[in-house]
């Protein structure tokens, strides 16, 4: 009896497969999903470019986005309130504690990387009709527009702000990386290093990005896309971070003399934040529907209020988790008396901004009362925990414009845009000069942009300690920036963690 | 087998044989084991050529010489009978089985073998051992019942999921589970279900099992290829049997019981620790602010004293929302089977109903099958076999399968402040319900309803065709086909569905297998003494899954309950999802005078799963055996009946990922404004392959004393090899990992099965079936040199799958109450970081078997099986909200615990003082690290059964054959230390339906 080896029943096999293979088609084994294409090529039709362009927007949605932390955390770590730990969430980022900080890291690298790809396969678009100029014009400068508006969300919070600085803790910028990686480049994928580039590198090409995107984009499509508009609003935010005075100024003229979203007074500011899409909006988040919201737990407007919506405040919808401290509600000029069930306003004073501040129902199965909520955002799109939120809006504009007007010396011109606002919200004129005129603008900006992620760059563009409390954080504190995710450090040998973590 | 021989006999011994001058004796013969007669049966007088054989009712009539007077009765597989005529003219006999014979028959890959030629370890489990139990599907029935296979339930859902770990977990992310076939189709086994479990082997009634076998070394399962690696269970349904139809009715009935209630504080002790926790904080108004948890301070408390405030508590009453919401549940079951057939044609039909509540309500499950077997003999060359078990099981859903909800009864329920009352006064629910567990659950659970369907069709057609003599070729063709449907309200009455006015939830999923296996068979027998038989196959398995789910909002009142009446659409969605399998494979058997056995068997395996220049692997074994009983120096011992050693190897594949894990894509997610989005979704990985597992094996089965004992011991060593893990990939490259081949693992132990005969005296039997099992896991190789993965650190290169790698516990300071840690250098801290963990524990089992007794008396039975498991080290999340003892949260503690907390100093415990809000200042949650770690070993009674069968002669004027009733209990009595509801889980076991207590009546009758 012959023996039997290993290759003799490997070849058997082979054998009797080539059998059955002629038996059936030679393409056997492929089977292709249904609800996905094939990366290589996914990016060669129209339909698929502005599909492929949703979905960075869709990433500013996301909790770690502005859906809320960009939204929340903003006030969170800053001085503007504090956490009921209701449910617990924000509890610990309001207390600053290590590692509790921004997470956008990941969602925001990989929208980059999606906007890269994009980016990258404009040119090459073969299709009958051929693809416009124009519309090849409007996706670079959408994509550029993102593009700056991820690294400048990222810049900010993992890295300090251009001037203002801690030697002993600076690591430098964030990685920039201008090349996507295809679905099909596994080496680069796993071999790619990218190190920290410096602040300004960072800033240099947020810069041009949003100068593509003014010169590509017109005000076309809807306050919910990337605009000419948008990107000069943005860039002004940008260039007053970059103390590029100037800059901003210019730019935060040209917004402010567009048609693009209204100042608006008194009543009608009340009711702006009523409205599905704020009229002041100069690029404005889109939930389009309840399936795109962030649900009873983490929506911007479950993390702050616990009213259902406003036609019905005495119905318990979210938890409150974040509310107003009463060093500010003081600030807006309201008056409150009693505790808990009892607590109830006296006075809202002149101030049209203190009418986003409401008396909540508290979750008091949880140990907290009624407390100050901040309804901002309170269904206005029209279903439960799906609000619209403004990542910029017309009064920033102004506030931009009077602050850096305050540095090029134009104390007149500040101090006329600061009438100008609180005229706006019903309040009376004011006379201030020098550092006391910088103060009273800082405070208009913190009253008008509370509860929308700002305050704590505020205080960091200045190197000012944040004092609140719950306990000081020295602006020297290491957890001024947010730790970058583990991971990242671990798989990148060219990438330092942030001092302290 | 049996049946073709019986043929034979029939058609050789059928002839007359009438002398003159001789007596007549006639009677019937019945087999002992069922009662039912048997046809074919040899009844020779002894000494002489005369005889004849049993006809279809199992009557025979015979001239007998007047000078002989002993008839002998004989048949295959039953023990040969003498008995002396005298003066009897009727003579009924009932033959028993014959146990002793090692002749029995085990299905392993594409053919039959006989158990002593047998080389690989596998395990055989007769369906009589699991019949009737109260258990949904077979395979929680083989929880303890073989060596080697580890079976735990994640929970007590009636048709809920249950984990197969068949020689341990060789995979860290792909699957685990063996791989089933039912009758030559390939099962799938994923559960589709969206809203409860509905473990899709629960398609099959339990009864309608013939036997399982389980493949467990990678030899013996090679033949599958790549999908082979975690073991292969053969499942083969009963067929008809020769003779008169047999009609088997089948009826049992009973209620499910908890396994335990929790004891759980009352209004006053729960007060008297939050008290004490306010107390610790340094409050001054502890009363006050206990009070203030339990929603009852009055308004005017700043007048009242503490003596005033704790009278406030005093007064409260308590109310057990355990008992509440934990109750019996009713088990019902009916079946009707019936098999016959003629020398061409057998069938057995069957239909049965089976319904089961579990202890919470409305969670039930509800079965219907129907199941045919038929096979024709068209003509001498040609065989046609059909199969087909068509079923449909439905099962009320409960609010959640697990997991901390607060409107998940099995979650709450121990967890809610016990003066909160159910039901107001006038008799409406109270839904001002204190404490953050603030849902009423007992309205939560009657206002919200849903339900999910299964149905499921498993059906094959075969053609067996005798080519030549000793050359058979088969073709079988296969479909798994099942569709799974749920729905689910959350009512506008309850927390969940209010502010969004009601949800209702829909899906829908459908699964198409598709088999089709062609094998040749050859044998020849060369000089008498070489036999060797070879085995050529082919096989191809296409699956697609579909599915589609939507749910809408805003419903007009509670009363509307169904989608269409939403008033906003909410999601919907849809999948579609796929795979192919090709191979081709052979066996080769030699065996010399079957004393030297050898088994080579060869597969060589395609799967789309994989990547493009991976597609195609080869898994070869060889299996060696040798029957030492035959060779001359044991051939005579009286001792050792059987005896055999036998070795194998083998390699085979795990191919249990994703059907797209290899492929680079653009899908559909991230839609704006209205408009779809499409983003990249995982890297193109073309060198991904299956995982490869090699496992050697030694063996030995024995029989010893005329086979009382008989049983088999093996030695595995399994290495798992290319495990499929995901390699991170960094953020800033735009993905997050991509799945690779690296890693390795290896799972070795020891299996030990024996059956003993202890007493066999006249009519009384005592037996004993004893099964163990040590194993013993550990990863040997990550990725990069990594000694644990980045992603999750307790897969570590020298540690077991399962390990707890945390921060380990030093008790409670007895001067203060605090608990206490140990850090990386062994000192005390208090506040442990990521740094102290160390490897503490493992949550796989080392240790684990069955153990039965049976006992056999004048028609009585009774069995007594337990299973074991020692070695278990486990989190139970349910366990550590109680432990919690309301300081995080404000929810209810467990007495047992709550009791032993640190309240005097000096005092040694391992619970802390209790202190309100959560971790002392400058201290962690009381849990952290290994504080909350438990031992689940257990000894559990899994089933008492005690039966009577009736003597065929009593009820055979009832026109019955056989009639048995018994009572049986499962899961009566747990020896364990386990705090929790039940050692036995998976998960995190918390707000999970645990296990219950069945006790049924039944009675099974055959005519």
């Amino acid at each position: 009896m012959k023996i039997i080896t290993y290759d003799m029943l490997k070849s058997f096999g082979l054998t009797a497969l080539v059998v059955f293979s002629l038996i059936s088609c030679d393409t056997i084994l492929n089977v292709d999903p249904r609800q996905s294409i094939d990366g290589f090529d996914a990016l060669n039709t129209p339909e698929n470019m502005e599909a492929a362009l949703n979905s960075p927007y869709a990433r500013l949605r996301s909790v770690s986005a502005y859906g809320r932390n960009l939204t929340a955390f903003g006030d969170a770590l800053a001085d503007n309130g504090l956490a009921t730990n209701n449910s617990g969430r924000i509890f610990n980022e309001a207390r600053n504690q290590p590692y509790f900080h921004y997470t956008h890291w990941t969602n925001f690298y990989f929208g980059i990387n999606e906007l890269n790809l994009f980016l990258e396969a404009i040119p090459g678009i073969q299709s009958v009709p051929a693809v416009s100029q124009t519309t090849k014009n409007r996706w670079e400068g959408e994509a550029k527009f993102l593009r700056a508006l991820f690294y400048f969300d990222l810049v900010k919070a993992y890295a300090y702000l251009p001037g203002v600085t801690v030697p002993e803790l600076d690591k430098g910028g964030i990685p920039l990386v201008l090349e996507g990686v295809k679905t099909s480049d596994i080496e680069k994928a796993l071999n790619r290093q990218t190190a920290r580039s410096s602040v300004e590198q960072v800033y240099l090409q947020i810069y041009s990005d949003l100068e593509d995107a003014i010169r590509l984009l017109n005000d076309s499509r809807g306050v919910q896309f990337a605009s000419q508009t948008a990107s000069k609003a943005l860039l002004s935010r940008v260039a007053l971070y970059n103390r590029d005075w100037e800059k901003a100024v210019d730019l935060s003229s040209e917004v402010l003399a567009s048609a693009r979203g209204k100042l608006l007074e008194g009543e009608d500011y009340v009711a702006g934040w009523r409205m599905s899409v704020h009229p002041e909006s100069i690029f404005d988040l889109r939930f389009e529907n309840a399936s795109e919201s962030n649900g009873v737990n983490e929506s911007i407007q479950a993390t702050y209020t616990t009213i259902r919506n406003l036609e019905n405040t005495d119905q318990v919808g979210g938890w409150g988790d974040f509310i107003p401290n009463p060093v500010f509600v003081n600030l807006m000029g309201i008056s409150v008396t009693g505790t808990g069930a009892s607590l109830a306003i006296t006075n809202r004073g002149n101030d049209v901004r203190a009418f986003q501040y409401e008396v909540g129902l508290g979750r008091v199965a949880n140990g907290s009362g009624r407390r100050m909520e901040c309804i901002k955002f309170a269904s206005k799109s029209g279903f439960a925990f799906g609000d619209n939120i403004p990542v910029i809006r017309k009064s920033e504009m102004l506030l931009n414009r009077m602050e850096a007007y305050f540095h090029l010396g134009k104390e007149d011109l500040a101090l006329a845009d600061l009438n100008t606002m609180k005229n706006a919200r019903g309040l009376g004129n004011v006379l201030f000069e020098g550092e006391a005129l910088l103060a009273e603008i800082l405070l208009e900006r913190r009253k008008e942009l509370a509860f929308e992620g700002h305050r704590f760059f505020d205080l960091k563009r200045y190197g000012r300690d944040i004092i609140k409390q719950q306990g000081n954080i020295p602006f020297t504190d290491f957890r001024i920036l947010a730790n970058i995710p583990q991971a990242e450090v671990d798989g990148n040998k060219n990438l330092d963690q942030n001092a302290g973590y | 087998m049996r049946k073709i021989l019986l043929i034979k006999s029939i058609l050789v011994l059928i002839f007359s044989a009438a002398f003159a001058q001789d007596r007549i004796v006639s009677g019937t013969v019945i087999s002992a084991e069922d009662g039912f007669p048997m046809p074919g049966v040899t009844v020779m007088v002894k000494g002489t050529m005369i005889g004849t054989a049993t006809d279809l009712d199992g009557n025979y009539s015979l001239s007998i010489p007047e000078t002989n007077n002993v008839l002998v009765f004989r048949f295959v597989g039953s023990v040969f009978q003498e008995t002396l005529v005298d003066s009897r003219s009727r003579i009924n006999i009932s033959l028993k089985p014959d146990t002793k014979s090692l002749e029995e028959f085990v299905v392993t890959g594409y053919s039959i073998q006989p158990k002593r030629e047998i080389t690989g370890a596998v395990s055989s489990v007769k369906g009589e051992l699991i019949e009737n139990l109260p258990m949904q599907s077979f395979d929680r029935a083989l929880q303890g019942r073989a060596a080697g296979v580890h079976v735990s339930s994640a929970n007590g859902l009636p048709g809920g999921a249950v984990n197969i770990r068949i020689r341990g977990t060789g995979s860290i992310n792909a699957g685990n589970e063996p791989l089933y076939i039912v009758d030559g189709v390939q099962i799938n086994t994923r559960d589709d279900a969206t809203f409860t479990q509905s473990n899709p082997l629960a398609f099959l009634n339990t009864n309608d099992i013939e036997s399982i076998e389980i493949l467990k070394d990678a030899a013996s399962a090679a033949i599958y290829g790549s999908q082979a690696a975690n073991g292969v269970v053969i499942i083969t349904t009963k067929k008809g049997k020769q003779g008169k139809a047999r009609f088997n009715f089948n009826v049992f009935g009973g209620n499910s019981q908890p396994l335990k209630i929790l004891d759980v504080y009352n209004s006053q002790d729960w007060y008297q620790l939050r008290k004490e926790a306010w107390t610790n904080t340094g409050s001054p108004i502890a009363e006050a602010n206990t009070l203030n948890n339990m929603g009852i301070l009055p308004s005017n408390w700043q007048s009242l004293s503490r003596e005033q405030l704790d009278a406030v508590a005093a007064d409260l009453s308590s109310y057990d929302w355990q008992r509440q919401m934990i109750g019996s549940g009713r088990i019902q079951n009916y079946e009707l089977s019936i098999s016959g057939g003629d020398d061409r044609t057998l069938f057995r039909i069957s239909g049965s109903y089976n319904y089961q509540e579990s202890t919470f309500r409305p969670v039930d499950f509800e079965r219907g099958t129907l199941s045919l077997a038929l096979s024709h003999q068209a003509n001498p060359r040609l065989r046609i076999e059909n199969n087909l078990n068509i079923s449909t099981f439905g099962q009320n859903i409960p609010f959640a399968t697990s997991g901390s909800f607060l409107g998940n009864p099995a979650f709450t329920s121990s967890l809610i402040l016990p003066h909160n009352a159910i039901y107001n006064e006038d008799g409406s629910f109270n839904t001002n319900i204190a404490g953050v567990f603030n849902q009423n659950i007992a309205m939560v659970n009657a206002y919200n309803s849903g339900s999910q369907r299964t149905n499921t069709m498993v059906g094959s057609l075969a053609a067996n065709y005798q080519i030549l003599e000793n050359l058979t070729f088969r073709s079988m063709v296969g479909l798994d086909y099942r569709i799974v449907q749920g729905d689910q309200f959350r009512d506008p009455r309850t927390p969940d569905g209010a502010g969004i006015r009601g949800r209702a939830s829909v899906q829908s999923n459908w699964n198409v297998n598709f088999i089709t296996t062609q094998t040749l068979n050859w044998f020849k027998t060369f000089a008498l003494d070489h036999t060797l038989s070879i085995l050529g196959g082919m096989e191809y398995r296409s699956e697609t899954n579909e599915g589609l789910t939507g749910a809408a909002i805003g419903f007009p009142s509670y009363e509307f309950r169904t989608i269409q009446s939403g008033a906003t659409p909410e999601t919907i969605s849809g999948f579609w999802s796929g795979y192919r399998r090709i191979g081709s494979f052979t066996s080769v058997n030699y065996d010399f005078r079957k004393k030297y056995m050898l088994t080579l068997t060869g597969r060589y395996d395609g799967s789309s799963r994989f990547g493009m220049d991976t597609q195609f692997g080869f898994f070869p074994s060889v299996r060696v055996g040798w029957v030492l009983k035959e060779e001359s120096f044991l051939r005579d011992s009286e001792v050792v009946s059987e005896l055999k050693i036998r070795a194998s190897y083998g390699r085979t594949g795990n191919d249990q990922i994703g059907n797209f894990s290899a492929r680079g894509f653009y899908g559909a997610a991230g839609n704006y404004a209205g408009a779809g989005g499409i983003r990249p979704i995982g890297l193109e990985n073309r060198n991904l392959s299956w995982e490869i597992n090699q496992s050697a094996n030694f063996g030995l089965d024995f029989g010893l004393v005329s086979n009382k004992i008989i049983g088999s011991l093996d030695i595995f060593h399994r290495t798992s090899k290319n495990l499929l893990l995901d390699l991170p990939v960094i953020a800033t490259n735009g993905f997050t990992s991509v799945t690779s081949n690296v890693g390795e693992l290896v799972n070795k132990g020891i299996e030990l099965e024996f059956t003993s005969i202890n007493i066999e005296r006249g009519s009384f039997k005592w037996s004993t079936s004893f099964n163990y099992t040590y194993i013993e896991n550990e990863i040997t190789k990550l990725y990069g040199g990594n000694m644990f993965l980045p992603s999750d650190p307790s897969i570590a290169v020298g540690h077991s799958v399962g390990t707890h790698f945390t921060q380990r516990y030093a008790g409670v300071n007895p001067a203060t109450g605090r608990s206490m840690w140990y850090d990386v250098n062994g000192n005390i801290t208090y506040q442990p970081v990521a740094a102290d963990r160390v490897y503490l524990g493992n949550s796989l089992p080392s240790h684990f078997g069955g153990f039965q007794n049976a006992f056999y008396f004048k028609g009585f039975e009774a069995i007594v099986f337990f299973n074991y498991e020692y070695g278990r080290v486990i989190a139970d999340g349910q366990y550590n909200f109680l432990r919690e003892n309301g300081t995080r949260l404000t929810t209810n503690a467990l007495r047992e615990v709550a009791d032993r907390r640190w309240t005097t100093p000096g005092q040694i415990t391992d619970i802390p003082r209790p202190y309100a809000g959560g971790p002392e200042v400058r201290s962690v949650n009381m849990n952290t690290g290994s504080a909350a770690l438990l031992k689940a070993d257990y000894i559990r009674l899994k089933q008492l059964t005690l039966a009577y069968n009736f003597k065929p002669e009593l009820i055979r004027g009832l026109g019955l054959a056989t009639v048995r009733v018994f009572a049986q209990g499962i899961n009566l009595w747990t020896y364990t230390d386990f705090p929790g509801y039940d050692p036995e889980f998976l998960g995190a076991a918390t707000g999970i339906i645990p296990q219950t207590k069945n006790y049924t009546l039944g009675i099974q009758a055959g005519f």
